[in-house]
């Protein structure tokens, strides 16, 4: 079918336009809460999206809770039930990592190990067209060391989106060392064709997001560990007091206690100041096995929907 | 003269090609998913030769190359080579107030439909990226912009203001536009032929009824009020748009639901309605088929509609101050002869009485539905917003000449 289309154009003797700026597959590799909010967001934009998990499992899970997701989302009016057959449409799972030789861009969001972040690149450098751009989505590792594993460090550069990816303008790019112009603007568009706002940042840990929120979770869990106030009267006032959508605790049960905690031990141990040691309750809670939102038990208590049943205790 | 007319949506161009001599249609078609996996270009001939291909098209640049590519191909084309192609006339949704008629595309009028992105920001940018893909393909070919919200720029002040501080009017112009106004035209001018009176005489209703709906009151063949607002969301129930809303109702379900600015535009736009209403369809044919299945929600849904559009027309009779001409268009209007019925049963103390079996028997042509002793003639016209853009596209080259 394709060559009539063309043949029709040869027949014409036309000249097709010359795309090099255009994105028509992004190759998400990891089918994670990311990975599954980057295929949805770029799909929903007109985008093709291979999804790339390790097995079939994997795969399956992810694709199911995309699904669901995508369930939610209409259920709160942001889709309809046509929207969400397009974006299943546009979407292909596979646990074949050869497919990416198909991909015009190539988004890893594996776990944060940066091993296993480095081995894939490897690989991927080996399979994709040379022109394809790789992003890495790690928002605590170095974008120079992981490009370092390529032989095209200037075509590999951050990306950091926050979650939930789809309703989240911002992204955070991160160019490496080595990074070109020229791939920063190329990523940069991207991130326009998906209509967020980016923000150049360079490479240093926490970026701006992550880097000024934390600081104030963590303070809040100390102002109550203090006894200044009762987590509810933390929450009403940062709320009340600033306009935030939600209180500094509900935010850190619904961003998952246990990533905070890894976080501020990291930037504790990168930037080596008292001001990112984490609060000892926040400790106490992971120790505890409360880990937020995700697990009914943070700070506060949630049912299976995520609604709120009850208040902090110790 | 031959026109090129196009449509350019946000993944798809429409074409039709005109011969104006006699106002023919040599050949039209779409191309569908631009910029996606599998586009494809549908084509028809004149002669009925029908060919669908299909491929990569990555842009609407592409997606027009394609087309001009058809129209000159051998086995499918109606035409030499391309510069047979005399005038381009492309539909622009949203044309500010600036444009208050069709007009001949410069630089000045792209950059112009450039600011009034943020007035359309679905429509407007494709329309643009059309415009913009055609003047590099055909050079100095003569484009022509026919807008959507043209015909209803005659509104007097008192009908397309709200009531809201004017300083805000005046600093983001927001006001009602009104849209389809190219088929409120087409459809008033073409009852205006049938009954064969002049135009300056004649007070006449246009209700356009289709995925969107949309009623205008025509004075003296000037728009003087249309339903639809700032937006197409305002005026008539839909397909999947709520119509007329209490704005506060808005913000009270902003709250309620926790949404986002963007949810409640998808929320009005594509969750309401038939659709919304009935949870069956937004397809008007589908709810009638479940109201005579006793489904109690497309029951509701279908009386919201025509009680609406009932008080739509009988309003409209008041500020025209008499009724000579009732138009129904559009998909709805022009398929669906309950809707026409449920909608002016009652009316006969304006005048509009339908002939029961004539507005049975009319799906989809041109017909006098009223009845015998009706003061109002009551007409189904099937719309042609491409040929008005022709038409406009051919007169306003043939000036510049």
């Amino acid at each position: 079918m394709t060559e009539q289309l063309e043949r029709l154009v040869e027949e014409n003797a036309m000249v097709r336009p010359q795309g090099e700026d255009v994105v028509t597959v992004v190759a998400v590799v990891g089918g994670g809460t990311m990975g599954q909010g980057l295929a949805q967001t770029i799909s929903q934009h007109g985008i093709d999206v291979l999804l790339i998990e390790q097995d079939q499992d994997a795969l399956d899970k992810a694709t199911q809770e995309l699904s669901d997701n995508l369930d939610q989302q209409i259920n709160r009016w942001s889709i309809t039930e046509s929207d969400k057959r397009a974006i299943l449409t546009r979407i292909e799972g596979t646990t074949q990592l050869e497919k990416v030789e198909e991909c015009d861009l190539l988004i890893e969001s594996i776990p944060e190990i940066i091993e296993q972040k480095k081995q894939l690149f490897e690989v991927a450098d080996e399979l994709c067209p040379p022109e394809t751009v790789f992003v890495t989505n790690t928002s605590t590792l170095s974008i120079t060391e992981i490009a370092a594993a390529t032989e095209r460090e200037d075509q590999v550069i951050g990306m950091h989106f926050l979650n939930p990816v789809h309703r989240i303008p911002l992204v955070e790019i991160v160019r490496g060392l080595k990074t070109s112009d020229q791939t920063f603007r190329f990523v940069q568009r991207f991130a326009g064709m998906l209509n967020k706002t980016a923000v150049e940042v360079f490479e240093y840990p926490g970026y701006v997001t992550t880097r000024v929120i934390l600081p104030m979770l963590n303070e809040a869990m100390f102002v109550v560990m203090e006894g200044v106030a009762s987590a509810e009267g933390v929450e009403t006032a940062m709320k009340l007091g600033f306009n935030f959508e939600e209180g500094p605790l509900t935010l850190a049960d619904k961003m998952g206690l246990d990533e905070l905690l890894f976080w501020m031990e990291t930037l504790f141990r990168e930037l080596g100041d008292q001001k990112y040691r984490p609060c000892p309750i926040l400790k106490k809670l992971v120790h505890a096995g409360r880990l937020g939102k995700k697990n009914g038990h943070g700070f506060f208590k949630y049912d299976e929907n995520g609604r709120k049943i009850a208040g902090f205790d110790m | 003269m031959k026109v090129l007319v196009l449509n350019c949506g946000s993944s798809s161009v429409k074409y039709q090609l005109f011969n104006m001599d006699d106002r023919s249609v040599l050949a039209r078609g779409q191309v569908d998913r631009i910029g996606m996996k599998g586009a494809v270009l549908s084509h028809t001939r004149h002669d009925g030769h029908k060919v669908k291909m299909a491929g990569e098209i990555i842009d609407h640049q592409t997606a027009i190359e394609y087309i001009l590519a058809i129209l000159i191909s051998e086995n499918h084309g109606v035409l030499e080579e391309r510069e047979e192609i005399d005038a381009v006339g492309h539909r622009v949704v949203h044309g500010g107030e600036k444009f208050k008629d069709s007009v001949i595309i410069t630089k000045e009028v792209v950059e112009q439909l450039q600011e009034f992105i943020d007035l359309a920001p679905l429509h407007n940018p494709h329309n643009i990226k059309g415009i913009n893909a055609c003047h590099q393909l055909l050079h100095d070919v003569p484009m022509v912009a026919v807008f959507d919200t043209a015909f209803h720029a005659t509104m007097p002040d008192y009908s397309y203001l709200y009531g809201l501080p004017y300083v805000l009017y005046k600093r983001y112009a927001v006001r009602r536009y009104g849209f389809h106004g190219t088929s409120h035209y087409y459809v008033s001018r073409r009852a205006r032929d049938i009954v064969g009176r002049k135009m300056e005489e004649l007070k006449i209703i246009t209700c356009h009824l289709g995925n969107g709906c949309s009623i205008t009151a025509i004075d003296g063949g000037k728009s003087i009020d249309t339903s639809m607002g700032f937006t197409p969301v305002e005026g008539l129930l839909m397909g999947t748009r709520s119509g007329d809303v209490d704005p506060a109702l808005v913000l009270h379900l902003l709250g309620k639901e926790e949404l986002t600015i963007g949810d409640m535009n998808t929320l009005l736009n594509k969750h309401s309605g038939l659709q919304g209403v009935s949870g069956v369809s937004s397809d008007m044919r589908e709810i009638i088929e479940a109201v005579d299945d006793d489904n109690e929600r497309a029951r509701i849904a279908m009386d919201i509609f025509t009680y609406r559009l009932k008080k739509y027309i009988s309003s409209y009779v008041g500020i025209l101050g008499g009724l000579d001409l009732l138009v129904f268009t559009g998909g709805i209007g022009e398929n669906a002869p309950r809707v026409r019925w449920e909608s002016t049963e009652g009316l006969d103390f304006l005048g509009i009485k339908l002939d029961d079996e004539e507005n049975n028997d009319t799906i989809g042509s041109e017909n006098n539905i009223s009845a015998k002793d009706s003061e109002v003639q009551t007409f189904v016209i099937p719309t042609n917003e491409e040929l008005v853009i022709a038409i406009d596209t051919e007169k306003l080259v043939n000036e510049m000449d």
